[in-house]
């Protein structure tokens, strides 16, 4: 029994041991490709078992024709269940109409939350600087005071020393 | 001398190496004896030697490989196997 394309053999190595399947390609002096009961992928010839059998089937056939190839021996291939076709979520541009609706939406957040606080702080800012600046007032006015009041007190001095002085001088 | 229970050869002895530098004899359960191939007898590979407590918690992908007469046959005699029952 010879390894050719459409060989049956029996898979005498690894999880697949004891399935039948059939030789689809020839890769090289050591490995095959192999389809049928067990799962399509290459194999070493060393891990095959080449029966009497063979089928006819072309180079790289596929599943399908695999499958029906053994089904007339009697024979049914593993069955791969077909995968639900599955469509990306594509990102949706929107509408001009829902872009204002949400430029609408936005407004009203911003007329409902955010000026709320601007005013909070300027109320703030204006009372701390009207405190500020009526501090800043008496300060100064009583620092003005303070300094005219010395101002007062030295000049008399002043005056009574050089009065007083100038007595002694005469 | 150790304690009484310790002298009997049911538990393996251990050497350790202690933090204080010294070694010192601990006493261990022995292992279960590695399982072996039912035809002939090889030891088999990739069946861990566990106490079945512990193997209980593995996964049953860990405990014996994933093919057919997988923990009972070694891989050579299940391919042969495989052979002659399709050989005639």
């Amino acid at each position: 029994m010879t390894i050719e394309i459409g060989r049956l053999c029996v898979k005498i190595a690894g999880r697949d041991a004891g399935k039948k399947c059939v030789i689809i390609d020839i890769l090289d002096d050591h490995y095959v490709m192999i389809d049928g009961e067990t799962r399509r992928r290459r194999c070493n010839i060393l891990h095959l078992e080449p029966l009497s059998q063979s089928l006819k089937v072309e180079k790289d056939a596929t599943h399908g024709d695999v499958a029906r190839a053994l089904k007339e021996i009697g024979i049914e291939a593993r069955a791969t269940k077909p995968k639900p076709a599955t469509q990306k979520p594509k990102a949706k541009r929107k509408t001009p109409e829902q872009l204002r609706v949400q430029k609408e939406e936005k407004k009203k957040l911003l007329g409902t939350v955010k000026p709320k606080k601007k005013e909070e702080k300027s109320e703030a800012k204006e009372s701390t600087l009207e405190e500020k600046a009526g501090l800043a007032e008496e300060k100064k006015e009583s620092a003005s005071e303070a300094k005219s009041s010395e101002k007062k007190e030295t000049k008399p001095k002043a005056a009574k020393v050089k009065s007083a002085k100038k007595p002694n001088l005469s | 001398m150790p304690a009484p229970r310790l002298r009997s050869r049911s538990l393996r002895k251990v050497h350790r190496k202690v933090p204080g530098g010294r070694t010192s004899l601990h006493h261990k359960r022995k292992k279960p004896k590695a399982p072996r191939c039912g035809n002939c007898g090889a030891v088999l590979k990739g069946i861990p030697r566990e106490f079945p407590f512990r193997a209980r918690k593995m996964a049953k992908t860990m405990k014996r490989p994933e093919r057919p007469y997988g923990g009972v046959l070694c891989s050579r005699c299940m391919r042969q196997e495989m052979v002659n029952r399709f050989r005639q």
